[in-house]
């Protein structure tokens, strides 16, 4: 198992360069560089750079070199944990995205919960309550879930909670709370910008899981060690509970890993609605400002964050399931 | 109109609070006096105390001051600081002003509340240039020298004192330095020569340049003359020499010029700043930034109390305009002007009781929201000659239904208007703002057939070797959703008129280039610098490359002559006033040319404009005082800057 784990670890890294290769290439594409975008953006405040200027800029940066020496520069530094210089930030690339991928993992950790936390309840009683009422309206409730996007579920809630609630929404914390030194109150109003974004992610996979759940169950219940267990004389709550969940679960669990780089690209448009700070709004302005370091250090980390959920999820299935052994 | 009445009342309503404030004033100010009371009994030194007992004190700081081991205020303060005249009342101290930025590419949210230059823009744009770190300034019977007297016991904000060495060191350090400053700012150099500074003691300094420099007073001292490098603008008079020869290359040994930049920028929370808020916490990242009051800052209001009366402004960092738009709806920010929608107006209105905010509105001082420049100098000869015929102009500029694009893009509420200064410039010309802006497609014809077009059998206009004229307009849809509008409206206009026209569309970073290389046939853009247009001209005549009315000839222009094309007289002719404008040092005689360009410009169809002066919003939370119901916002001129932010008040 343990060398299973290795193996997969230094697999990653021939991933991770060709992912780093084809970020950066795709990053330059556009026409320009940071410097002349940003001229353009100065021009279009009102101000105005010279061609002289943005020049001398490019040159100090280093951004007039070819591609292969910027690429160069950049992935030189990986070792010593110099992910490059943030020009629009001023200052390196690590602790921004250190931070934001922070951020994101708490939203990301907590939609999950929410994921698990409601799906499978919610499967397990659809399915034991097959076309039922309760089953017709949460299997309805659940097709809603699965055909709204995201983004305009966090404009709904935005307006919601701004014209109709009259309650902050958005960003990470209330206005007047920032100044303050961490207390209970602080607490919970962080707790309390925390949740939507993370509901709001969660839901569509919820839909997902949640049908899925009830499929499995379903299928599993009409199994022959289900009417043994029945036929023993077992209590239906244990013949739920204990054999049909427990066989049921572990398609769910790489369903669920199937479900992270979706929650991964919709939290990059939901946190740019709702203005939290995720990796979403910082990685599609550094694209927008062709500030080439940190974009590619995003993504880099994007893909590294992803490749590690793929890897728990795989010990998790063979942990679950002891038909699954790897070596 | 509507909007108004409701924020005269709401405005009443707020004088008669504030009239009972002045009765309840006893127990409120005893309220805050009590603190730094307290405090200063607290403090064991006698400093604070034995003033109180001298006659002399007449100025007074903010209750945040006391007891942070600050020298006495009057020590802080200049000989003679300057004395802030409120919008309307004199405020009181406290209070943190919530705002919302997008981050450090939007360093305009700060810019614009931290200018303090040389001399300032005056509050009222038809005045003359205002004293500001210098109290007075004299020119030389020739406009050859100029003397700045800056005011005595002037302090950075970490207490060092402010000298004219701050002004040398950013002159030849950094202004003269080509790894910083690529080339010089051209109102410094006078006939080729840059200026050359003489210090006469700590607070006098003379500038000797080669010939008059009719710039250096506004161009120079009151628009560029701010702490350098004012966030990405790169521009400046002076920089803590005290603090930033740490970082310099040529003071230290080791130091780059990225850490030099990095230190110099206004983010920098270690950065000394004459400015009124200093940065205080601010990292990479980060969601929100804090400035605090500058302690040493030099300015009172007229009662002796040390400006800004606002502790600290707090900026939110949201992701997206839009978000920046519902947290100002919400109530969330207290005054800003800043990427407030107006396209968002009846939601602002529905929402302003809920939110406890009024709404102003300022004209933009852009002559012309979405302005078309045919290419005088576009390489085909044959549509350079017909672009440069100014009878085709006018047709161009009738065939526009400018009332059509103000009702789809403007709701009304812009001017339509030719291209000429906005109305509060101190060089509008009230005769020429409409001149050849009817909408008459008949005389629009009548004027092309008369420069001998013809219309072929598909109803469009041909050359004379018979080939159809067809007109490129090129634009970006990076600027607004509104201005595409307007833009297919123009098309549509042309074609009505039987002139073949095409828009295309294309993203920024390509367009900007293609129209500055002289590429475009037909460019689009705003014309912004509305109020003081001379400070940047490049909308009046071919002034560098960026004037794409004739790119090529601006080239000209710019290198001396030694790049681009030669101009075709009209612009030389215009080209050469500006000339005169820059060596002319008399205020009065400079407004005269300076009205003579603006003249030729309009009159001559330089650049085509639609509709003017759109309206701005401002959100203004109604405990937020002293901000100007009137006003023509223009970056030049650091809207709100002029208004001079330290003396905007919230009531607690």
């Amino acid at each position: 198992m343990l060398a299973y784990i290795g193996r997969r670890i230094l697999g990653m890294i021939p991933t991770l360069f060709i992912v780093s290769v084809i970020t950066f290439i795709i990053i330059q594409l556009p026409p320009g560089d940071f410097f002349t975008t940003r001229a353009i953006e100065a021009a279009m405040s009102g101000g105005g750079q010279d061609k002289e200027t943005v020049k001398t800029m490019q040159e100090r940066y280093g951004l007039d070199k070819p591609l292969y020496v910027q690429y160069w520069r950049w992935v030189s530094g990986f070792p010593r944990g110099d992910f490059g210089y943030s020009l629009e930030w001023n200052s390196p690339v690590l602790p921004i995205v250190l931070q934001r991928m922070g951020y994101t993992l708490q939203v990301g950790g907590l939609s999950l919960l929410f994921m698990v936390a409601v799906a499978i309840p919610i499967g397990i009683y659809s399915a034991t309550h097959q076309y039922s009422f309760g089953d017709h309206a949460l299997s309805l409730i659940g097709f809603l879930g699965l055909s709204l996007p995201g983004f305009l579920l966090a404009l709904l809630w935005m307006f919601l909670g701004i014209i109709v609630l009259r309650i902050p929404v958005g960003g990470e914390i209330s206005k007047g709370m920032a100044d303050q030194p961490w207390n209970l109150a602080k607490i919970l109003d962080y707790l309390n910008h925390l949740w939507p974004p993370a509901v709001i992610l969660g839901l569509a996979s919820t839909a997902q899981l949640q049908r899925i759940m009830r499929g499995n169950l379903l299928d599993v219940m009409g199994q022959q060690f289900i009417t043994t267990a029945r036929a023993k004389g077992l209590k239906e709550k244990k013949v739920v509970n204990k054999y049909g969940v427990r066989a049921a679960i572990n398609p769910l669990i790489s369903v669920m890993a199937m479900e992270i780089p979706k929650i991964i690209s919709e939290s990059t448009i939901v946190g740019i609605v709702m203005s939290v700070p995720t990796t979403g709004p910082l990685l599609l302005r550094a694209l927008l400002t062709q500030d080439m370091y940190l974009a590619g250090t995003f993504l880099l980390f994007m893909t590294l964050l992803l490749m590690i959920a793929n890897l728990l999820a795989d010990i998790a299935l063979a942990w679950a399931d002891p038909r699954i052994v790897y070596t | 109109m509507h909007k108004r009445q409701i924020s005269r009342r709401e405005f009443l309503r707020l004088s008669a609070l504030t009239a009972a404030g002045a009765v309840l004033a006893g127990c409120k100010q005893s309220a805050t006096t009590t603190e730094p009371a307290k405090e200063t009994v607290a403090a064991p030194p006698t400093e604070e105390a034995q003033p109180t007992a001298v006659p002399a004190v007449k100025y007074s700081e903010a209750p945040m001051l006391a007891g942070m081991g600050l020298p006495p205020v009057e020590e802080r303060l200049p000989e003679k600081p300057l004395v802030v005249q409120p919008v309307e009342s004199l405020g009181e101290y406290g209070g943190t002003w919530h705002r919302a930025f997008l981050g450090v590419a939007d360093f305009h949210a700060l810019g614009r509340l931290i200018y303090e230059a040389v001399l300032r823009w005056p509050r009222d744009p038809k005045d003359p240039i205002q004293p500001g770190l210098a109290e007075s300034w004299e020119w030389s019977e020739d406009g050859k020298a100029l003397t700045l007297y800056f005011r005595k016991g002037l302090k950075w904000s970490d207490g060092a004192p402010f000298t004219v060495d701050d002004v040398i060191f950013w002159w030849e350090d950094i202004e003269n330095d080509t790894n910083i400053t690529a080339s010089r700012h051209i109102e410094w150099v006078v006939n080729g020569e840059p200026m050359q500074l003489e210090k006469i003691d700590d607070v006098t300094i003379k500038l000797k340049f080669a010939g008059p420099n009719g710039l250096a007073e506004t161009t120079g001292l009151a628009f560029h003359g701010c702490q350098w490098p004012l966030g990405f603008e790169r521009f400046g008079f002076f920089a803590p020499k005290h603090y930033l020869t740490k970082f310099h290359p040529k003071y230290t040994t080791g130091a780059t010029y990225e850490q030099f930049e990095e230190k110099a920028f206004n983010f920098n929370t270690e950065l000394p700043v004459m400015y009124a808020w200093k940065v205080s916490q601010w990292e990479a990242g980060a969601t929100e930034m804090v400035a605090e009051r500058n302690p040493y800052y030099w300015k009172v209001d007229p009662a002796g109390k040390q400006l800004p009366y606002i502790d600290r402004i707090h900026y939110a960092l949201v992701e997206s305009g839009d978000a920046l738009n519902l947290k100002a709806i919400a109530g969330e920010l207290d005054m800003q002007h800043r990427r407030i929608s107006f396209s968002q107006y009846t939601v602002y209105q529905e929402n302003a009781e809920a939110g406890n905010y009024h709404l102003l509105i300022w004209p933009t001082a852009q002559a012309s929201t979405i302005t078309l420049f045919p290419n005088q100098s576009y390489p085909d000869p044959k549509y350079r000659e017909l672009l440069q015929n100014l009878k085709f102009r006018q047709a161009l500029s009738l065939a526009i239904d400018r009332n059509m694009i103000n009702e789809v893009s403007f709701l009304g509420q812009a001017i339509p208007r030719n291209t000429t200064v906005v109305r509060d410039s101190p060089l509008f010309q009230p005769d020429i703002e409409q001149y050849y802006a009817e909408y008459d497609t008949a005389k629009a014809q009548a004027l092309l057939e008369e420069i001998g077009l013809k219309k072929g059998s598909d109803g469009f206009y041909q050359f004379s070797d018979g080939t159809t004229i067809e007109l490129v307009i090129e634009g970006t849809d990076a600027v607004s959703g509104a201005n595409m509008d307007a833009l297919e409206l123009v098309t549509q206009n042309w074609n009505d008129i039987g002139l073949k026209t095409v828009l295309e569309t294309m993203s920024r970073d390509i367009y900007w280039p293609r129209a500055n290389s002289n590429e475009v046939m037909i460019a689009t853009w705003e014309t912004d610098r509305g109020l003081v247009p001379m400070v940047d001209p490049i909308y009046q005549f071919p002034f560098d490359e960026r004037s794409w009315m004739a790119p090529a000839f601006g080239t000209w222009y710019k290198s001396g002559g030694e790049k681009g094309e030669e101009p075709i007289p009209i612009f030389k002719e215009v080209q050469e006033l500006y000339n005169q404008y820059k060596v002319t040092v008399d205020a009065a005689k400079q407004i005269e040319i300076g009205k003579q360009i603006v003249r030729k410009a309009t009159e001559n169809l330089f650049c085509i404009g639609t509709v003017g002066q759109p309206p701005s919003l401002v959100v203004v939370k109604n405990n937020f005082h002293n901000v100007m119901e009137k006003h023509t916002s223009d970056w030049i001129i650091f809207t709100p800057g002029t208004m001079d932010p330290p003396q905007f008040w919230i009531e607690q």
